[in-house]
Parts: C-alpha cells; structure tokens; sequence
C-alpha cells in the first residue's frame, strides 16, 4: 500500500501554508469546475492550469500522478460512458466529457491535499473548524492502528498462502478470507479493550487534551548548539 | 464503489452532505455521555479494520472482477448504529483525504450511502429483524444477512436518484443505466452478505459479547427504528422499480419502444440485461405492452424475496454448524 506518502516531510511554498488554506484552495477548484456550465470548456483548462501549477510548486512527481490516475480513470469512465452509450453513441457526449473533465480535476485536487496536508495538520484543521473531539480522537486512532491491522492481515494472507500451498479455488478463498477477517476482528476488540484500560488506568478521564505544536521562540534553546 | 466528484451536480452533493453532517451530528451528540467508555477506542479500532478489510478483494463469481466488503452492517452489528455510522464516516474520510478514494465534495454523498444508509439504516433492519426472528444469535445472523444485502441495494437506488436529479436538463434515458446499476449492486450485495454472515457468525462463536445487545427499550425508540427498516427496504424495492422511471410522458409509447429495443437486443448475444427478466411462461404474455416492464420488477422482487428466504437458510446452517463446531473446539 503506498497510498500514504512516506517520504520525509518537504518544505515547499504549498507545504508552508496554513492548513485551512490548503483545504480551502482544493475545495474552491473543486466547486469551481463543478458549477461550471457543460460546455464552458475553457473553463477546465484554466483550472487544469491552477491544479498543474500546484503539482509542480509542490514538487509531485509525475510518476506518482500517473500511476493514481491509470487506477482512477477506467473506473470513472466506465461510468461516464453509460449515458451515451444507451444512446447509441447518438448523443450525450458533452456530459461525459463534463463528468471526466471534472472528475480527473478533482482528483488531481485532492492528490495535491493529501501531498501537501500531513495527517496531523489535517486533524489540528479539522479542530480548528470546530469538528467534535470526539470524532478528531477516533480518527487519529483509527489511524494509529489502520496500517497496523493492516500489516496483520498481510501476515495472515502470507501465513494462509504458505499453510494451504496458495489454494486458489474460490470457495475457499472466500470462507477464508472472511474467518481472517473475523480473526482480525476479535483480535483488534480486544487490543481496543486493553487500550481502554490501559488509557484508564492512567487516569484518563474522558477529557481529551491538544498538544500544542512547539513554537519558534521555544526551539531557540536547540538552536543555540548549532 | 466510492463517487467521485464530477458525477453529481453541486445541489444535489450539497443536500446529501447535509443530510450526512446531520446523521453524523445526532450520532456523536447519542454517544456524548459515553466518552468515557470505551467506545472511542471501539469505533476507532473497528474503522482501521473495516478498512483493512475493504483492502481483501474477493473474486466475484463469473466474472473477472473481484469485490470487498463494505462493511456498514458489519460495523453497526458490533457497535450499535451511532457508534457504526461514525466508524463508517472515518474510513470514508481517511480514504478521502489520505489515499483521495472518493471526491472531496462527494465526500457527503459517500458518507450518506454508506455511513447512514448502509450502517445506520441496515441497523434498524438488522434490529427490527432480529427482534422478528426471536432474538438468539441465529436470528441476529440471519438479521444481519438480510440487512447486508438491503442496506447496499438501498444505497444503489439512493444513487440512482441522485444521478438522475444531477442532469435535469437532459432527457436521456436514464432506466437502462439504473438496470444495470441495480444488477450490478444485486451481485455486490449477495458478496457483502455472505462475507457478513461468515464473520458474524464467526464472532457470535467466539467473542459472543462483542455483539452490541438490544438497546431499544421505550416504544418511540423502536417505532423509528421500524421507520428507518421499512425506508431502508423501500428503497432496496424501489432499485427493482427504476426501469419504470422513463423520462418520456406517454407510458404506453415508451413501453412500445422498449419494446423494440429488447427485440432488437435479442439477436445479440445474450448479456447481463437481457437475463434480467422473468421468463414469460406463456409465449402470449409477451405481447402485452409492458410486460418487459413488469417483467424486470416482478423478478426484483421475486430476488429479493429469494435473497431474504436465502438469508434465512444460511444463518440457519451456520448457526448449527457453528454450534456444532463448538463443541468440537
């Protein structure tokens, strides 16, 4: 899986804006291409544009656009087509051009946020604008253990292949296949149990406290040994 | 499958996102007393799995392409529906702003389909099934079954509406992509059924205590909850009635047209749409205008009839086999 960037945090001029901007500007050429008229063609290339001057301000290779795209763009079109094509090709070309055009852009958008925003920058925004702790605190537990559990099952599909010599008939694909995701289950319950306890036993309270990220004049003493 | 931006207008993205923002609103405003319980740790686990899960493909009968598991029912069997609608919600958003599956305006579209509709609403059918059935753990299987399979249908016919409202202007027929839609989704949720069934049935054997208990008790508790089922199952009914939505006034004239077409398609090889139909036992009802019609949705029907009387007999034979198996371990 290599969804998430994993590469050390870079320090263009789209990484040093504030996060609220950053979702802020994506959404904007989000609505942008989507409240424009079908056939208000310039209109998409001026945002292609803007979404091709953020990649390369914000150094993404393209690569990484390419492959992201090749995975995105059969699926969108297999949609798109369907309009004209219970037409009989007669008609209904400029709304699969529109659907296209205003899909590939806003996933090209939202490719530039997730470069651009690191998960927690994103989960201070989303304090920010006022989104429930709540709901803050299980996404950055969820994401603690999303890619551990996922590690797990990769395991478990490693263990099942090298256990049953890569039986590849179907049914028992599926039947085990969905008892590893029920072990999977079981096994993360309990895991979320002892964290629970874990968490209580050190007196958490339900109260649920920001880390405040350090400030400039409080790195000065580091700074000082340079 | 997540909906990307560009395929429904601005309005229509707008409406479902609030309708989202307000589910997910009520949902952390019910468990707000339970903060210090051990639910933050609960949802949060069951979305990382539900989406580690939704990385296992599997391979679809027939066909070359493979499924996964959606999780809403799943999700809400184990946590209740507030609690599974908010782990819906955070997967949905992590995939949207970490690995950008699914657009970011259709972030609400998303979160109404599978987070509302598929967790939520599939609770309420799991609940008020389970309750008809008896309550014991083969009822809550056999519940949590049908639900899986009514919960994505519902889902298809709500984006079905939804597309259909995003391009008013255009007069296309809209009927034969909802055909496929529905078909489409039909085979979906038999797959998310049956994965369903075999992990709940594989917890309600080991950790029995991880299935959230009942927790309707006043009677306007449950009558909503009977109110969201029977919205959830309409919804799922009327998947089977969208060919009937054709933008043409005159019935009869577009009935007579479809007609043609079906007779045109039939020197084809056969495909998907033309099995879909119930086969007209006698040669002479085949010539009434708007058999064709009545035809598809009287094997909507009659399907979702067979995949509720299947949902039966499976959670049954698992239900023994897990007792079975019991005692074996």
């Amino acid at each position: 899986m290599d969804g998430a960037p994993t590469s050390p945090r870079a320090e263009t001029l789209c990484h040093q804006l504030p996060g609220p901007w950053k979702l802020g500007l994506s959404l904007a050429v989000i609505v942008s291409g989507l409240v424009t008229p079908v056939a208000f063609w310039p209109v998409y290339g001026v945002l292609g544009t803007l979404v091709f001057i953020g990649h390369t301000l914000a150094a993404i290779p393209l690569a990484y656009l390419a492959r992201r795209m090749a995975i995105f763009l059969p699926l969108l079109l297999m949609l798109s087509i369907s309009l004209p094509a219970v037409e009989g090709f007669r008609r209904g070309g400029d709304i699969m051009a529109a659907i296209l055009l205003r899909g590939s852009l806003s996933f090209l958008t939202v490719l530039w946020l997730i470069r651009v925003l690191p998960f927690d920058q994103l989960l201070q925004t989303l304090i920010g604008f006022r989104v429930p702790v709540l709901l803050v605190a299980m996404l950055a537990f969820m994401h603690r253990y999303a890619l551990l559990l996922w590690s797990e099952l990769r395991r478990m599909r490693v263990a099942r292949s090298a256990r049953t010599f890569d039986r590849a008939d179907r049914q028992f694909r599926w039947r085990t296949s969905a008892q590893m995701i029920g072990m999977l289950l079981i096994r993360a319950m309990s895991r979320a149990e002892r964290v629970h306890q874990a968490m209580c036993a050190r007196g958490w309270d339900g109260q649920f406290r920001q880390y405040e990220r350090p400030r400039e004049a409080d790195q000065m003493p580091m700074r000082a040994t340079d | 499958m997540h909906v990307s931006d560009g395929i429904l207008s601005v309005p229509v993205a707008g409406v479902a996102a609030l309708a989202s923002a307000t589910a997910v609103a009520i949902s952390l405003r019910q468990l707000r007393d339970r903060v210090a319980d051990r639910i933050v740790p609960f949802t949060g686990m069951m979305a990382a799995l539900i989406f580690a899960g939704q990385m296992v493909n599997f391979p679809l009968f027939g066909t070359l392409v493979s499924g996964h598991l959606m999780g809403g029912v799943l999700a809400a069997v184990v946590l209740g529906p507030y609690a599974g609608c908010l782990a819906l919600t955070l997967v949905l958003l992590v995939q949207c702003l970490l690995f950008a599956d699914g657009g970011l305006m259709a972030l609400g579209v998303n979160v109404l389909h599978m987070a509302v509709v598929g967790s939520m609403g599939g609770y309420a059918v799991y609940a008020v099934g389970r309750r008809v059935l008896g309550g014991g753990p083969r009822a809550a299987l056999a519940a949590a079954i049908a639900a899986s399979w009514l919960s994505v249908m519902a889902a298809a016919a709500l984006f079905c509406l939804e597309f259909r409202l995003s391009w008013p202007g255009a007069d296309y027929d809209f009927s034969k992509i909802f055909t496929l839609m529905t078909t489409l989704h039909s085979a979906i949720g038999v797959g998310e059924a049956v994965i369903t069934g075999v992990v709940v049935s594989f917890v309600l054997r080991q950790r029995p205590d991880l299935i959230a208990s009942d927790t309707a008790n006043t009677a306007s508790d449950i009558s909503v909850r009977v109110l969201a089922a029977g919205v959830v199952v309409a919804l799922a009914v009327a998947a089977f009635l969208a060919p009937f939505a054709s933008p043409h006034p005159d019935g009869l004239e577009a009935v007579s047209q479809h007609a043609d077409f079906e007779s045109l398609a039939r020197e084809q090889p056969a495909t998907a749409l033309a099995d879909y139909e119930f086969p007209s036992l006698v040669p002479r009802w085949r010539s009434v205008p708007g058999w064709q019609m009545v035809s598809v949705s009287l094997a909507g029907i009659l399907g979702t009839l067979s995949v509720l009387c299947l949902a039966l007999l499976l959670g049954r034979a698992l239900a023994r086999a897990s007792s079975s198996d019991a005692s074996v371990e």
